[in-house]
């Protein structure tokens, strides 16, 4: 596992270039979040500029989930301002439902309908909240089955794909609705060993393409790799943000060494 | 001890027991001394029980009888199937006139064609067949079965299911032969294909409201004497309540369920009431409420037949079961299928109808069709309140004055009928099942 090998400096060398420009695509101020009685996201503030590639990381039960979780409100925030694309997370379903279809998301179970065959699983979102064509959807559903490799499984169903392959159709089918902004919830924790390379490769090409991207992941040589910005959460608290050069060679925080240490 | 395996392993076949008849009685029934014993007695008490009803009901049983005596003339200890044999007609029409009868048939042969091409693969637009089916056909078999003066509203549906019949019969039949659906075929025909969509949208239209005038004057020219509902019995009666039931359980327990666990407090809480209300009452209970309640709902001076009161109670009191079994398949539905739903951009209705309904009702067609089942045999409890379905039929066999006392026979040919049809229908689930699991291994 790429986590698992001592960092070396080729890192910054590997970088990709940074598509960042300074135009924000979301902005959050001041957010918290309880779940009950506990305190889950606490003044959490992030400013995202478009094209920026993120990489949100800490220990479980951190918040760090919850936080992009927040942005297209699969949960929802108690306290604070959550905009994203020009648009405000409010109560307004019109809002949420237009910020989802700009925001694509893969989770770490894949969430793929299983009733579903992979082409259909990728043509849904266009043909239903896109209304786009049949025949348009399928030729883009095509292509990107075609960009994430796996062109041959279209007609399968997700139950006889690899872990690998099913979170690689869950990037396509967020890509198929043409997002803004990519999130990923710890895509490559559910994966084998095997399998984790070849997800991380298409996340890298989708960071090749200028795409938005905020991860949440432990794979930090992806994050050396991608990332223009590391951010580490502790107990709902950002508790250090830094470029990643810096933030794997330099961390000021006790929390961040500490868990630096334990982890590389 | 370093191990390097040099070559794959080959498979071979499974060892004998597992392939040929006598390795399967072997391994299954002969496989120890005791066990060996267990299946000869246990042959043996299958030998004499079927033996003795095979006495009875084929070997010495009467076929052609007059009456009861003439039977017991013949043979004392044989079944008398010649009762059930003269019934024959009243068991399956009650006191359906007999010159009509060919109207219940047709009305059940329709439906039946009607639903032919739903399971022909070549045949399109079978969400067209579905929706007509259940707006359309009830008022064309109304109209069938009971005669009379009708309304113009009844004229009016009645020509919309002629219309669409013929429409869903040449669509299957050119979905058959050319598979392709019947206004590409008729656009292709006409060479209009290169035009737009809306000028071929609007030659359907045409061609509809054409078709829809002609089937409204044939219509006028029927003439169909009435037959009221009293005169409506046997498993026809049985099969009209329990098939308006099984077509309205399946999407009123949908709502109802999507009722119960919608965020809305007052939807949630009438759905819940209405559930748990009829859940807890016994059918029988709600049949006697229904026959001497509604009348005092109603508005003064409109009155409900009996048999619509009786309809209209089986149908609530299944929706509510139905609705529960909806709601625990939607339970079985993980939260991550509505996040994934909700990614893409879907909102509610989308998220259920397109990912978490399809899903929930496969997983649930066992119970379903179990609902379906207990559907068909529980409106049999109808024969308490008055209504002679087939139940009510099968036991007045043994009031009649030929053939009094003749209990068994008409109840074990009621059994065998419930038996064929509940069987059909829990087959047909299996096979459903089967079907559509086989696109998914996981």
């Amino acid at each position: 596992m790429n986590s698992n090998t001592p960092m070396d400096n080729n890192a910054a060398e590997e970088k990709l270039v940074s598509a960042a420009s300074s135009e924000v695509i979301i902005n959050i101020e001041k957010v918290n979040k309880w779940y009950d009685d506990f305190h889950v996201l606490k003044d959490i503030d992030l400013v995202v500029k478009k094209g920026e590639r993120i990489v949100v990381c800490g220990p479980s039960g951190s918040g760090k989930s919850t936080l992009i979780r927040c942005i297209n409100n699969l949960e929802e925030h108690q306290e604070g301002s959550i905009v994203v694309d020009g648009i405000t997370l409010n109560k307004n379903l019109k809002n949420i439902d237009h910020i989802r279809t700009e925001v694509g998301m893969v989770f770490q179970n894949f969430n793929l309908f299983p009733h579903l065959s992979i082409l259909d699983n990728l043509m849904l979102g266009p043909i239903w909240v896109r209304k786009m064509p049949k025949a348009e959807a399928r030729a883009t559903a095509l292509e990107y089955l075609e960009r994430v490799k796996i062109p041959e499984q279209a007609d399968k169903f997700p139950g006889q794909l690899s872990g690998g392959q099913q979170q690689r159709v869950a990037i396509a089918r967020s890509l198929c609705m043409n997002p803004k902004i990519m999130l990923f919830d710890e895509p490559t924790s559910a994966l084998d060993p095997e399998m984790i390379k070849e997800v991380l490769d298409v996340m890298i090409e989708l960071a090749d393409t200028g795409m938005t991207m905020i991860v949440v992941t432990h794979e930090m040589n992806f994050a050396k790799t991608i990332a223009d910005r590391v951010i580490f959460m502790d107990e709902g608290d950002i508790v250090e943000e830094n470029e990643p050069l810096q933030f794997f060679n330099n961390p000021q925080h006790d929390r961040t060494k500490l868990f630096l240490s334990q982890i590389l | 001890m370093a191990f390097v395996k040099k070559e794959i392993t080959p498979a071979r076949p499974a060892p004998l027991s597992e392939r040929s008849v006598i390795g399967w009685m072997h391994k299954h029934l002969f496989s120890s001394f005791y066990n060996s014993i267990l299946t000869i007695v246990t042959m043996y008490i299958i030998y004499i029980t079927t033996k003795g009803l095979w006495v009875w009901g084929i070997a010495d049983a009467v076929w052609i009888a007059e009456s009861r005596r003439e039977c017991f003339d013949i043979s004392i200890d044989g079944a008398c199937w010649a009762g059930v044999i003269a019934w024959m007609d009243n068991i399956f029409y009650g006191r359906y006139p007999k010159d009509e009868l060919w109207r219940v048939n047709v009305g059940i042969l329709l439906l039946i064609v009607w639903m032919l091409p739903l399971w022909l693969p070549r045949v399109k637009g079978k969400i067209f067949i579905a929706i007509t089916l259940i707006s359309f056909y009830p008022f064309l078999a109304n109209y069938i079965f009971l005669g009379g003066e009708s309304s113009f509203f009844s004229q009016f549906m009645v020509s919309a299911a002629i219309v669409s019949f013929v429409v869903i019969m040449l669509n299957a039949i050119i979905g058959v032969i050319q598979g392709q659906s019947i206004s590409t075929f008729i656009a292709t025909r006409l060479g209009s294909s290169l035009k737009s969509e809306k000028s071929q949208r609007n030659l359907n239209i045409a061609l509809l409201i054409m078709a829809f005038i002609i089937a409204f004057l044939w219509q006028q020219s029927w003439v169909l004497g009435e037959v009221p509902w009293t005169k409506w019995g046997g498993l026809f009666l049985t099969l009209v309540i329990s098939g308006i039931g099984i077509a309205t359980a399946l999407p009123s327990g949908i709502i109802l369920a999507l009722g119960r666990r919608s965020k809305l407090p007052v939807i949630k809480v009438l759905s819940t009431t209405f559930i748990e209300v009829f859940r807890s009452v016994p059918l029988i209970t709600v049949l006697f409420m229904a026959t001497t309640m509604f009348p005092l709902f109603l508005p003064e001076g409109f009155v409900l037949n009996k048999l619509a009161q009786v309809i209209i109670a089986v149908c609530l009191f299944n929706a509510a079961y139905m609705a529960e079994t909806v709601r625990g398949g939607l339970q079985t539905i993980p939260k991550g299928q509505y996040e994934g739903a909700h990614t893409i951009g879907l909102g509610y209705w989308g998220t259920m109808g397109l990912i978490v309904m399809p899903q929930a009702l496969k997983n649930m067609i066992p119970n379903i069709v179990g609902n379906f089942i207990s559907i068909l045999k529980g409106t049999t409890l109808v024969s308490i309140i008055g209504l002679f379905d087939i139940l009510g039929m099968l036991s007045s066999v043994s009031r009649d004055l030929s053939w009094i006392g003749l209990h068994k026979e008409p109840l074990l040919f009621g059994a065998m009928i419930f038996f064929i049809l509940c069987a059909l229908m829990s087959k047909y689930s299996r096979h459903l099942e089967a079907k559509l699991s086989t696109n998914r291994k996981t």
